[in-house]
């Protein structure tokens, strides 16, 4: 193996996972704040990519303010979604909310098929171009891309720690009822969690967009690549989601490159075998009841 | 887990035999018999997943589980020339072993870890079929699985008849419903319960846990394979696409609307969603959507399922009375 080539699918790698990583970190917040899985998660990642084909390439506005327009749109879907649906159900079995999110999936995959036809679409982007790293041929869009994922993730970190509403987020996640005797409005921090977990969907699936295409039908890979990282990273842990994302991103860069798309796709399941096998709540995580 | 009253039972037998009557009742109709035998396949899948959540959890790797019992019986079909007969019953103990061996490192995970772990199996099942063309035909799946004849001195069925084969998915469905039934009424299914309710007091009480997880576990992924080699047998075709994790989805669908608690929530459930499936086949996309929707409803506004039916009327009727 040459030397270009590797470092070729090591940029691959690192693009893929910090994308992976946008998907993944939000429904990893959704679930450490609230205690459900949001199985529509891919849904919402899909729509967000259509609401920046609509902005951009229909209308031809300006492509980053589509993508915050996007996040800002599936926010608000997000905290009504929750505010509708996922709070009646607050502190009851982990099913009622997984039957109602995989409802959403099938209202929202089929509703994007009537309304948005099954035609494959593409954003066309307006940065064009690359350099030569270490040899290897990397694309300013993919940079663009990978710093816009890797800033969002650093500044939600940022968030999670400095600010207030980021540390009632964290204590509403270690215990709710200790929290909102604390005084921390609970349902607030919840419909701010979902849309906030929403809206990184949304940016990843414009970033997404981008680079490959868009269908109604893409939101499944998308839910299932997050599944895939947050049972390696563990469940409501947010490096954990970081690193699932990226340990999946080179395998997706380094399996496919490789072998196959096809095993690359096993590998994943692999790792994630035999990481639980070691670890049963993933690399991060904890033991949810 | 109650005993059952008398109406439940005159319930379950008139249903029975309305089973039993439905070609004559329908006049042989074959688009009816069709969707017959769709409800008997659809209440084997939900029963059997019902059984694994009565201890607690969900799988969705059954679909998966559906589609090794299928695969092999198709492979020894096409390959071996084995007929149903036999291919039935190796397609249920393969997927039971395979059940058996990936139960033991998948029950060390709990919960909601449980729930994707099996998830993700089902999805590398599925992608396996894919995978290996030369054996299981990649994408394309495997052709002319054709239904079984019955040779008896004096008695001669081909199975390749609709009818006939209507009540051949009706006995097992019903047996497995049975068996179902039976299990959740012993002491076992008591103790699957206690294990639902906790499973830390189950183990303090001296209840091996592990053990009857993967048991339950593994009879249930034994009921689904079977399920996939009738359906296998029926369809005439197989892919990886028909045990996709949309099948599982479904079978959890009919068990939230039909009902968790007893084991004719998942058959209500299954049937009747079903029919109405069937009835809006011609409305293309608006039927899944009608789909979703259904669930969301039942689940804000009829927790618990139709099952509970009954049971809101009688105290909606108490309290009319007592006002």
């Amino acid at each position: 193996m040459a030397f270009d080539e590797f470092t070729q699918m090591t940029l691959t790698g690192i693009n893929l996972g910090l994308m992976y990583a946008l998907i993944a970190i939000g429904l990893t917040l959704i679930f450490g704040v609230m205690r459900i899985i949001q199985y529509a998660h891919g849904e919402l990642f899909m729509l967000g990519a259509y609401v920046l084909y609509y902005w951009f390439a229909v209308l031809g506005w300006p492509y980053w303010l589509g993508v915050i327009a996007s996040a800002v749109v599936i926010f608000c879907l997000g905290a009504v979604l929750q505010l509708l649906l996922f709070r009646p159900l607050q502190g009851r079995n982990i099913l009622y909310p997984l039957a109602v999110s995989m409802g959403l999936i099938f209202i929202i995959s089929s509703g994007g098929l009537l309304v948005f036809g099954s035609v494959v679409k593409g954003i066309p982007s307006d940065i064009s171009g690359g350099t030569m790293v270490f040899g290897a041929f990397y694309t300013y869009e993919r940079m663009t891309i990978s710093a816009v994922s890797a800033a969002l993730i650093v500044g939600l970190w940022i968030f999670l720690q400095k600010t207030t509403i980021g540390m009632a987020m964290r204590a509403v996640s270690e215990d709710p009822e200790v929290s909102s005797l604390q005084g921390i409005n609970t349902s607030r921090i919840h419909w701010i969690a979902f849309g906030l977990g929403s809206a990184l969907a949304a940016v990843a699936g414009c970033m997404m967009g981008t680079l490959l295409s868009i269908v109604p039908t893409m939101g499944f890979v998308a839910t299932m690549k997050a599944f895939m990282i947050v049972i390696m990273g563990g469940l409501g842990s947010v490096p954990g989601a970081l690193i699932g994302a990226m340990i999946l991103g080179f395998i997706d860069s380094f399996g496919t490159t490789l072998i196959s798309a096809d095993v690359a796709y096993i590998m994943g399941f692999l790792a994630i075998f035999i990481i639980l096998v070691f670890r049963p709540a993933g690399l991060f995580g904890q033991q949810w009841e | 887990m109650s005993q059952e009253s008398t109406p439940i039972k005159l319930l379950w037998s008139a249903g029975l035999v309305l089973a039993f009557l439905l070609p004559v009742l329908c006049g042989y109709d074959k688009y009816i018999l069709h969707t017959g035998i769709s409800i008997a396949f659809n209440i084997a899948l939900a029963t059997s997943m019902w059984l694994i959540w009565t201890l607690g959890f969900i799988s969705f790797a059954h679909a998966g589980f559906m589609g090794i019992g299928a695969y092999t019986t198709a492979l020894l079909f096409t390959k071996l020339g084995l007929s149903l007969w036999i291919g039935m019953w190796l397609g249920a103990a393969a997927a039971a072993l395979i059940a058996l061996m990936i139960s033991v490192p998948l029950m060390r995970t709990r919960a909601v870890y449980f729930f994707m772990a099996s998830w993700a199996i089902g999805e590398v099942i599925k992608r396996v079929f894919a995978y290996y063309r030369d054996f299981f035909g990649g994408w394309n799946g495997i052709f002319n699985v054709l239904p079984p004849k019955l040779e008896l001195p004096g008695l001669s069925i081909d199975f390749a008849s609709r009818v006939a084969y209507y009540y051949l998915a009706l006995v097992f469905c019903s047996l497995i419903v049975l068996a179902i039934y039976r299990i959740n009424r012993s002491r076992t299914g008591t103790i699957y319960w206690s294990i639902h309710e906790s499973e830390l007091l189950a183990q303090h009480i001296g209840i091996n846990v592990l053990k009857h997880k993967v048991v339950a576990f593994t009879v249930a992924c034994m009921f689904a394979g079977l399920t996939g080699a009738l359906y296998a047998h029926y369809h005439t075709y197989i892919n990886p696409k028909t045990f996709d994790i949309w099948q599982s989805e479904f079978s959890l669908v009919h068990i939230i609307v039909g009902g968790l608690n007893t084991v004719g929530g998942p058959v209500m459930g299954a049937t009747i969603l079903t029919i109405v499936d069937e009835l809006l086949r011609p409305t293309g996309y608006y039927r899944v959507i009608f789909f979703g929707v259904v669930v969301i409803m039942v689940v804000l506004f009829l927790p618990g399922g139709l099952e509970t039916i009954p049971e809101r009327i009688r105290r909606l009727a108490a309290r009319v009375r007592n006002n």
